[in-house]
C-alpha cells in the first residue's frame, strides 16, 4: 500500500521539475501538473476502494518517519489512510483535476501561466499531504505550505496593487491563527509527548484543562484558515487572484482545511471544557450570518461567492460545534463540488464579459446556455434545493441541530439558508435574467467539461448521504421528511423573495438604501471589520514599529552613545587633570628645583677666603665639640656641634 | 572511533598559516591572495567534512580530543574537542568561511590584507567552538574582534569608523566580564578545563551565591554577543557598514558564539543559577523576538532590516536554551544553524543587489522579480526560509523552541505566547519587504541591471540545499545535536 | 736634658695660628698660599716632634712629614701656576676682585 505516498508525491514532483525552468520551458510543460493530478486521482480512487474493502475504524495504511529525537524521545510524522482521508482524497483530486483542466484554457493568454500551474501543483500536493497526514505536525507543515501557495496565487498579478496587498493580508491573517495552532501543538506535545492521531485522539487520557488549551489553539488556527469571524477578512480580498485558483483554494479545499482539522481533532474537543464546543458553534453561527448578510450587497460576482463561502464554512462549524464531524464533512464535500462549480462558472462569465461587476452583466442565458445551466445547478445546490447535493448536506446539519436541541443555532441556520437562496437568486437574476447588456460567447469545451462533471457530481452526490455516513462509521437513514420540508421551505422563501425583489423589481432597493443609510453603510463597509483592523492592528503596529525604531536609535543606542560620549568627557577631564595636576606637579617640582638651584648658585661667588673661614670655623666647632665630650656627654656635644654648623650655614647663605 | 589526531588543530590553525602566507605571496604574484584564501578555506571545509563523516553520533562525550599540557605552571592546557553541538557550529563556520571568500572575489582594494583578515577571522571562529580550556577559549573569543574591526573599518560603508569602534569596544567590554567569570571559576575550582568544570558544576561544587555572580559575569559577556535586548544596538550599525562577506560571518557565526557560550559554559557549569535566572532571561528573549521584529518592520534600509531580524531570531535561540528542555535546546541549536545559513543567504543576496544598484534603500529597489528574476526568486526563497516556513530549516528550530519553552518548568507560559506572536510579526516584516522589493513594478534603479552571475548563484547553492535538507530531514542536523543535548539536560535536571 | 715634645708642639701651634690668620685675612693670593705653606710646615713640625719623642721606634711621623713636604711642593707649584694664569688674565691677584661666580 506504499503507493499511497505517491498521491501527494506526484504533484509535488511536477512542481519541483517545473521550478528551475525558464518561463518558456515552464509554459510548455504546463499540462504536467494536470497529468500528475489525474494520476493522483486514479490512485485516490484505488485508495478509496481499498478502504471500502477493509472497512472498520482502523486506518488501512500507516507510514511513519522519525524526524528527530528530542532528548531520546522520538518525534515522528507519518501518513494515514483511513475512511476520512479516503473521502478527502477523492474530493481534493477531483476538484483539483477539474480546475487544472479548466485553467489550461482560462490562463491561455497569460504570460506567466507556467508558474501558475507549478504553484497550483504544489498546492495540490500540500493539500493531499494534509489529508493523508497521520499526525498534527505534518498537518501543520502542509497547512503552512498551502498558505504559501495561496499567497503566491493571490498575488499572481503582483504588478497591480490589489493582488499584492491581498496576498500579504491573507498570509498574515491566517498566520494569526497559526500562532494559536502552534501553541496548541506545543501544549499537545507537553501533555501527550506525541502528535500522532492514534495516540492523541484515541490513546491518551486528556485532562480537561490540557484538552481545553489544545482545542482552543487548534480552533484558533482553524478560524484563520477557514475564514471564521473575526479572521475572515482575507477571503473576500483573495478574490484578486485568478478565478480557477479561487475555485480550488478559496472555495473547495484550503479553506476547508480548518474544518477538516477540527473534525479530526473533535475527540480532543469532546475532552475539553464544554464551553469550547459551544464557542465553536457560536463562531459558526456568527460567521454564517455575517457571510450571508454581506453576500446580499456585493456587486462583484466573485465577492458574492467569497462571502457565500464564508457563510457555508460557518455552517460547517455549526455542525462541528454540535459534535457531528460527519455532517460537517459531508457539507464540506458537497460544498467543495458546487462551490468550485460556481466559481468556475463565474470564471467563464468573467472571461466572456470582461467584467466582474454584475451590474454590467445580463441576459447571459441566451449567449451562454451551457454555462447558465451548470451555474444554476450550482446555485440551486447552494440554496439547498432538492435533489441537489446542498439540500442533503444542509438537511443533515439541521437534523443534527434539531436532535441536539440547539434551538438558536437551528433558527439561525434556517435564516441563513433563506438568505443564501435569496442572494443566489439575486445573482442568477442579475447575470442570466433580463436583457443582454453585452454580448458574450459560450465557454470553451476545455472549460465546460470540468464544469459539467462537477455539476453532474453535484446532482448525484447528495443521494450518497447515508452511504457517506456509513462509510465513516455512523448508521444513518434517509432524511426526516419534516426537517426536509422546513429546509426546503426556507430555500423556497429565499428564492421567492429574490425573484420578488430582483426579478420582478417589486422592491426599490435604492429607497431602502436612502431610508437606512447607516445600516447600508455598515453593509458596504463589511461591518467595519477591515476598518477596525486597519486602525487597531495594522495602523497601530506600524506606528508602534516606527516608534520602537526611533526609540531604539534615540534611547537605547542613545544610551550606548551617551555612555561613550560620557566616557570620552571623563577621559578628557582626566587628560586635563593629567596635564594640569600630575604633570603640573612634575613640572612644578622641576621649576622649584630650578629656582632653588638659581639661588644656590649665588653661593658660588668665588669668595675663597669666605670658604676658608667656613671650613676652619666648622673644624673649630667640631674640635670644640669633641673636647667637650668628657664633660657633657657625646650626644649633647654632637647635637651642639650640629646646631652650630647649621647656624653657620644659614649665616653664609643669608650673607650670599 | 579514531579520527585523525590533530585534525581539529589543523582545522583551527590552517587559516592562520594562510593569513601569514597571503601577504607574502601577494607580493610575488598580485591577485594570488584570493586564490590562496580560496584554497585554504576549501581545504578547511574538506577537513571538516572528514570530521563530520567520522563523527560517532551515538556517543555523548567529546570527540577528536587533543589534550596536552601547555602552560604547566598556570594549569593551562591545550585542550580541543567537539561534541554534536560544536561540530554543527564548526561545520557552519567552515562552510560560511569558504562562501565568504567566494563572495569577496571582486575585492581589489588592498586585497591581500582583506583576505588575510578573513582567514584570521576563520581561526578565531573555528577555535571558539572547539576550545575546551578556558584560556584557549578566551584567546579565540577575543581573536575574532581584531579582524572584524579591520574588515568593517577599512572596507566598510560610509559610517564604518563609528561602527567598527562601537562593535569592538562594546563586545570587548562584555568579554572583560567574561574574563572575570573565568578567573572566578579558576580560583574556586582550580582548573581552566571546561570539561572538568562542567563535571564540577554538575556535581554541585559551586554554591548558589557564587554561581549567581559568576553567571551574571558570563551573562554580560555572552549577552552582548548574541545580542540580547537591550545590549543589541551595536549590531545594526556593524551589519550595515560591514562589507558583504563580513556581514555574512558576523551574522552567521559571531552571533552564535554568544549562544554557544551559554550552552557550553553557563548551563553545565552553573546549572542552579541558570535555572534561577531563566524566567528573567526568557522575558528578555521574548522582548528580543518581538522588539526585533517590530523594529525590522519600520526599516527602510534592507541590510538594517536583516540585522534586526537577526536580533529577533536570536531571541528564539535564547528562549530555547533557557527552557532547559531537550526540545528547547535542540530547537535552539537548530535555529543557530539555520539562521546562520539563511541570514548568510540574505546578506549575500542583498550584497548582489547592492553591488549593482549601489543602494540598500528599499524604496529604491523594487520589482526584482521582473528586473532580476533569479535574484528576486532567491530573495523570496530566503525570505520564506527566514520566516520559518515548514519544509525549510527555519521552522525546525522555531517550532522546537516554542515546544520546549511551553513545556519548560522555568519559563511562564505567557512568555511562550508572546514569543509565538513573534512568528506572526516575522511574517509581517519579511512579506512587507518581499512585497516592496521582489513584487510589483521594477523601479528605475534596478531596471536594466544584470542578474546574478554563476559565481553568485553557485555560492548560494550549498546554502539553499542545506535549508531544504535540514527542513525536510530534521535528523540530518539533530542526530548530531541530540546526544549532546541529552547529556546537558541530564546535568541540569539533576542539579535543579 | 729631656726636652719633650711640648715645646715643639707649642711652636707648631703658634706657627699654625699665624698661618691660619694669614690665610683668612690676607688679600693677596700669593700671601694666602704662603700662609697655607706655613700651616703645612707647622703640621710637619708637629708630626716629627710627636713621632721623635713619643714613639721613637716607629718613624711614622718622619715618613709622613717627608711625604707631606713633597705633596706641599707639588701643590704650591700648582697654586702659583694658577695665580700666574689668573694674574695674566686679570692683572691682579687680590682675592676680593675675583668674584665672577657670584649670582
Amino acid at each position: 500500500m506504499a503507493w499511497v505516498a505517491l498521491i501527494p508525491l506526484l504533484p509535488a514532483l511536477a512542481f519541483v521539475v517545473m521550478l528551475p525552468m525558464s518561463r518558456r520551458a515552464r509554459n510548455a510543460v504546463r499540462w504536467l501538473p494536470a497529468a500528475a493530478t489525474i494520476a493522483a486521482l486514479g490512485l485516490s480512487v484505488a485508495a478509496f476502494f481499498a478502504v471500502l474493502a477493509v472497512g472498520g475504524e482502523e486506518p488501512v495504511f500507516r507510514a511513519s518517519f522519525t524526524l528527530a529525537e528530542l532528548g531520546g524521545a522520538p518525534l515522528a510524522v507519518g501518513l494515514r489512510l483511513d475512511a476520512v482521508s479516503a473521502i478527502m482524497l477523492l474530493v481534493v483530486t477531483i476538484v483539483a483535476a477539474c480546475v487544472q483542466i479548466y485553467s489550461l484554457d482560462y490562463m491561455r493568454s497569460e504570460d506567466r501561466r507556467g508558474w501558475y500551474f507549478a504553484v497550483l501543483s504544489l498546492f495540490t500536493a500540500a493539500m493531499l499531504l494534509l489529508v493523508l497526514a497521520g499526525d498534527f505536525l505534518l498537518l501543520y507543515m502542509s497547512w503552512e505550505v498551502m498558505g504559501l501557495c495561496s499567497y503566491l496565487l493571490i498575488g499572481f498579478w503582483h504588478e497591480q496593487d490589489a493582488p499584492r496587498s491581498a496576498s500579504i493580508k491573507a498570509f498574515l491573517t491566517t498566520r494569526v491563527g497559526d500562532v494559536g495552532f502552534a501553541i496548541g501543538l506545543a501544549a499537545m506535545w507537553a501533555s501527550a509527548k506525541s502528535f500522532d492521531f492514534a495516540v492523541v485522539l484515541h490513546g491518551f487520557e486528556w485532562t480537561v484543562p490540557a484538552a481545553t488549551v489544545v482545542a482552543l489553539g487548534l480552533l484558533f488556527g482553524a478560524m484563520g484558515k477557514s475564514a471564521q469571524v473575526p479572521l475572515h477578512v482575507w477571503l473576500p480580498d483573495a478574490m484578486a487572484g485568478p478565478t480557477p485558483a479561487s475555485a480550488l483554494i478559496h472555495a473547495a479545499t484550503m479553506v476547508a482545511a480548518g474544518v477538516y482539522l477540527v473534525a479530526r481533532a473533535l475527540p480532543i474537543f469532546h475532552e475539553a471544557a464544554p464551553w469550547v464546543l459551544q464557542l465553536v458553534m457560536a463562531i459558526g453561527v456568527t460567521t454564517a450570518l455575517l457571510g450571508a448578510l454581506l453576500a446580499v450587497v456585493q456587486h462583484d460576482i466573485k465577492k458574492v461567492l467569497a462571502y457565500s463561502t464564508i457563510s457555508q464554512l460557518g455552517y460547517m462549524f455549526i455542525a462541528l460545534g454540535a459534535g457531528s464531524e460527519i455532517a460537517a464533512l459531508f457539507h464540506l464535500t458537497t460544498h467543495a463540488f458546487f462551490k468550485s462549480l460556481l466559481f468556475l462558472g463565474a470564471g467563464a462569465i468573467i472571461h466572456a464579459t470582461h467584467t466582474q461587476d454584475m451590474r454590467e452583466m445580463g441576459g447571459l442565458r441566451r449567449s451562454m446556455p451551457w454555462t447558465t445551466t451548470v451555474f444554476v445547478a450550482g446555485a440551486l445546490a447552494l440554496s439547498g434545493v432538492f435533489p441537489f447535493s446542498g439540500f442533503w448536506s444542509k438537511d443533515d446539519i439541521l437534523m443534527v441541530l434539531y436532535t441536539g436541541g440547539h434551538w438558536y443555532a437551528l433558527v439561525a441556520a434556517l435564516a441563513v439558508a433563506g438568505l443564501t437562496a435569496f442572494y443566489m437568486t439575486r445573482v442568477c437574476v442579475r447575470v442570466f435574467g433580463g436583457s443582454e447588456k453585452a454580448h458574450a460567447h459560450e465557454a470553451h469545451p476545455a472549460m465546460l467539461v470540468p464544469m459539467a462533471l462537477l455539476a453532474a457530481i453535484t446532482v448525484v452526490v447528495g443521494f450518497t448521504s447515508p452511504a457517506f455516513a456509513g462509510f465513516l462509521g455512523e448508521a444513518k437513514g434517509w432524511p426526516d421528511l419534516g426537517m426536509a420540508a422546513v429546509g426546503t421551505l426556507a430555500a423556497l422563501a429565499g428564492i421567492g423573495a429574490g425573484v420578488w425583489v430582483f426579478g420582478l423589481g417589486k422592491v426599490d432597493t435604492a429607497v431602502l438604501k436612502r431610508r437606512l443609510p447607516r445600516v447600508y453603510a455598515a453593509f458596504v463597509n463589511k461591518f467595519y471589520f477591515d476598518t477596525v483592523y486597519g486602525i487597531v492592528f495594522v495602523g497601530a503596529y506600524a506606528h508602534l514599529s516606527g516608534w520602537l525604531a526611533r526609540f531604539d536609535v534615540s534611547l537605547i543606542d542613545g544610551a550606548v552613545n551617551g555612555i561613550a560620549s560620557a566616557w570620552s568627557k571623563v577621559s578628557s577631564v582626566a587628560w586635563s587633570a593629567d596635564v594640569r595636576l600630575i604633570d603640573g606637579a612634575v613640572n612644578g617640582l622641576a621649576g622649584a628645583v630650578t629656582r632653588a638651584g638659581g639661588r644656590m648658585r649665588t653661593l658660588q661667588a668665588g669668595a675663597v677666603q669666605g670658604y676658608q673661614r667656613l671650613a676652619y670655623g666648622a673644624l673649630l666647632v667640631l674640635l670644640g665639640a669633641s673636647l667637650l665630650v668628657p664633660f657633657v656627654g657625646t650626644t649633647v656635644a654632637l647635637a651642639g656641634g650640629a646646631v652650630a654648623l647649621l647656624l653657620m650655614g644659614v649665616l653664609v647663605v643669608r650673607g650670599a | 572511533m579514531s579520527l585523525i589526531p590533530g585534525l581539529l588543530s589543523a582545522i583551527v590553525f590552517l587559516p592562520l598559516a594562510g593569513a601569514v602566507i597571503v601577504p607574502i605571496a601577494a607580493r610575488l604574484a598580485p591577485g594570488a591572495a584570493k586564490w590562496i584564501a580560496l584554497a585554504v578555506a576549501a581545504v578547511g571545509l574538506a577537513m571538516t567534512v572528514v570530521l563530520v563523516a567520522g563523527f560517532d553520533v551515538s556517543a555523548a562525550g567529546m570527540q577528536a580530543v587533543t589534550n596536552v599540557s601547555w602552560v604547566e605552571q598556570a594549569g593551562i592546557r591545550y585542550h580541543l574537542g567537539v561534541d554534536g553541538i560544536s561540530l554543527a557550529m564548526l561545520a557552519l563556520s567552515s562552510l560560511l568561511g569558504l562562501i565568504a571568500v567566494i563572495a569577496s572575489w571582486k575585492i581589489t582594494e588592498r586585497a591581500p590584507a582583506y583576505f588575510a583578515m578573513l582567514l584570521l577571522l576563520q581561526v578565531g571562529m573555528n577555535g571558539v567552538f572547539v576550545a575546551l580550556d578556558f584560556v584557549l577559549f578566551y584567546v579565540f573569543w577575543e581573536l575574532v574582534l581584531v579582524p572584524m574591526f579591520f574588515l568593517i573599518g577599512m572596507w566598510g560603508g560610509a559610517r564604518r569608523d563609528y561602527a567598527s569602534v562601537k562593535f569592538f569596544i562594546y563586545t570587548l567590554a562584555g568579554s572583560v566580564f567574561m574574563l572575570i567569570g573565568i578567573i572566578a571559576l579558576y580560583l574556586s575550582a582550580g582548573t581552566f578545563d571546561m570539561v572538568e568544570l562542567a563535571a564540577k558544576g554538575a556535581s554541585g561544587a559551586f554554591g548558589i551565591g557564587f554561581q549567581n555572580w559568576v553567571f551574571l559575569a558570563f551573562f554580560l559577556g555572552f549577552a552582548v554577543k548574541v545580542p540580547v535586548w537591550p545590549l543589541h544596538t551595536w549590531l545594526p550599525d556593524a551589519h550595515v557598514e560591514a562589507p558583504t562577506a563580513a556581514s555574512v560571518l558576523l551574522a552567521g557565526i559571531l552571533l552564535k558564539m554568544g549562544t554557544y557560550g551559554f550552552i557550553r559554559v553557563s548551563l553545565p557549569m552553573l546549572p542552579q543559577a541558570a535555572a534561577a535566572w531563566a524566567p528573567w532571561i526568557s522575558v528578555l528573549a521574548a522582548i528580543s523576538i518581538v522588539y526585533g521584529a517590530a523594529v525590522a518592520f519600520a526599516q527602510t534600509d534592507l541590510k538594517k532590516l536583516v540585522a534586526y531580524s537577526s536580533v529577533s531570531h536570536m531571541g528564539f535561540v535564547m528562549l530555547g536554551i533557557f527552557s532547559l528542555t531537550a526540545a528547547g535546546l535542540n530547537g535552539a541549536v537548530a535555529v543557530m544553524f539555520s539562521h546562520g545559513v539563511v541570514t548568510g543567504m540574505l546578506f549575500l543576496i542583498v550584497g548582489i543587489v547592492y553591488d549593482r544598484a549601489h543602494t540598500r534603500e528599499i524604496a529604491k529597489i523594487g520589482g526584482l522579480s521582473q528586473a532580476m528574476p533569479v535574484t528576486g526568486g532567491l530573495l523570496a526563497f530566503a525570505a520564506f526560509a527566514s520566516l520559518g516556513l515548514p519544509g525549510l530549516s527555519g521552522f525546525v528550530g522555531e517550532f522546537l523552541s516554542l515546544v520546549g519553552s511551553w513545556q519548560s518548568a522555568v519559563i511562564p507560559q505567557w512568555v511562550t505566547i508572546v514569543a509565538a506572536i513573534g512568528v506572526l510579526l516575522a511574517a509581517a516584516y519579511t512579506l512587507w519587504m518581499v512585497l516592496r522589493v521582489v513584487l510589483g513594478k521594477p523601479t528605475e534603479t534596478v531596471t536594466g541591471l544584470p542578474d546574478a552571475t554563476p559565481r553568485e548563484i553557485g555560492m548560494l547553492v550549498p546554502l539553499i540545499a542545506l535549508t531544504v535538507i535540514v527542513g525536510v530531514w530534521w535528523s540530518s542536523l539533530l542526530a548530531f545535536v541530540d546526544p549532546a543535548v541529552r547529556a546537558l539536560v541530564a546535568v541540569i535536571t539533576k542539579a535543579v | 736634658m729631656t726636652v719633650g715634645p711640648v715645646p715643639f708642639m707649642a711652636l707648631a701651634a703658634i706657627l699654625f695660628a699665624i698661618g691660619l690668620f694669614g690665610a683668612l685675612s690676607k688679600k693677596s693670593a700669593v700671601m694666602v698660599l704662603m700662609s697655607l705653606e706655613l700651616m703645612t710646615n707647622a703640621v710637619n713640625l708637629n708630626l716629627v716632634a710627636v713621632s721623635r719623642f713619643v714613639t721613637p721606634e716607629s718613624m711614622a711621623g718622619q715618613f709622613t712629614a717627608a711625604f707631606v713636604m713633597v705633596v706641599a711642593a707639588a701643590e704650591i707649584g700648582l697654586g702659583l701656576a694658577l695665580v700666574l694664569a689668573l694674574y695674566r688674565k686679570r692683572r691682579t691677584v687680590e682675592l676680593d676682585h675675583i668674584d665672577e661666580l657670584k649670582g
